[in-house]
């Protein structure tokens, strides 16, 4: 029986499935967390990896999710968080005081310093570009 | 003093976000959640060029270098 186009859901391909992106994801994090800061190795893996997601991002080679045509006034809820990272972001930078005064990035080093926080950042960072690629 | 301010500022501004991410979950929500909204950039084009994929993508790629490389 033929169904109306519309209602019909293109199978996933394999690799585009949880079970086997979030498995990837994980081994592409936990190498990305060995790589130390200001490394030339981790400045290689952050292009490569982020240059290859742009790459499969910009052409038709991964299937998106419906777009929203417009968005209602309840958008403007997300100003308020943006607004209140902007200003300290803002302040701490202009401000330039160190860590009297850190900013974001200066607030997160020591975190990043170790490996199994590294690799828990370097997973946030993959799996929600990998979002946006799909989208 | 005003390093406890700092990270107060910055844990405020994660608070306000997980806090409209989650009423945009919620059923009959009019708020989209934040994953609508970058959809909506990345829709902007001007002409051939999909002007607000490339610009999501580029923030996105120089915050992981920022932040994992540098």
């Amino acid at each position: 029986m033929d169904h109306p186009r519309e209602l019909t859901v293109p199978e996933p391909r394999v690799w585009d499935r949880p079970v086997v992106s979030v498995p990837v994801l994980v081994c592409l994090s936990l190498v990305g967390g060995q790589l130390p800061s200001f490394s030339t190795q981790a400045n290689l893996y952050t292009l490569g990896t982020g240059g290859a997601l742009i790459w499969l991002g910009l052409g038709n080679r991964v299937p998106r999710r419906p777009a929203p045509r417009r968005l209602g006034a309840g958008a403007l809820w997300w100003v308020l968080p943006a607004a209140v990272f902007g200003v300290f972001e803002g302040a701490t930078f202009v401000l330039h005081a160190g860590d009297d005064f850190p900013t974001l990035s200066r607030l997160a080093d020591p975190l990043l310093e170790d490996e199994l926080v590294r690799s828990a950042a370097w997973f946030a960072w993959l799996a929600a570009f990998w979002g946006l690629v799909r989208r | 003093m005003m390093r406890a301010l700092a990270i107060g500022g910055f844990v405020a501004a994660l608070v306000l976000l997980a806090a409209v991410e989650w009423a945009a979950r919620r059923p009959g929500s009019r708020i989209p959640s934040l994953a609508d909204v970058c959809a909506y950039v990345m829709r902007y084009e001007v002409g051939p060029v999909p002007v607000g994929r490339i610009g999501l993508f580029g923030f996105w790629w120089w915050l992981g270098w920022h932040f994992l490389a540098r």
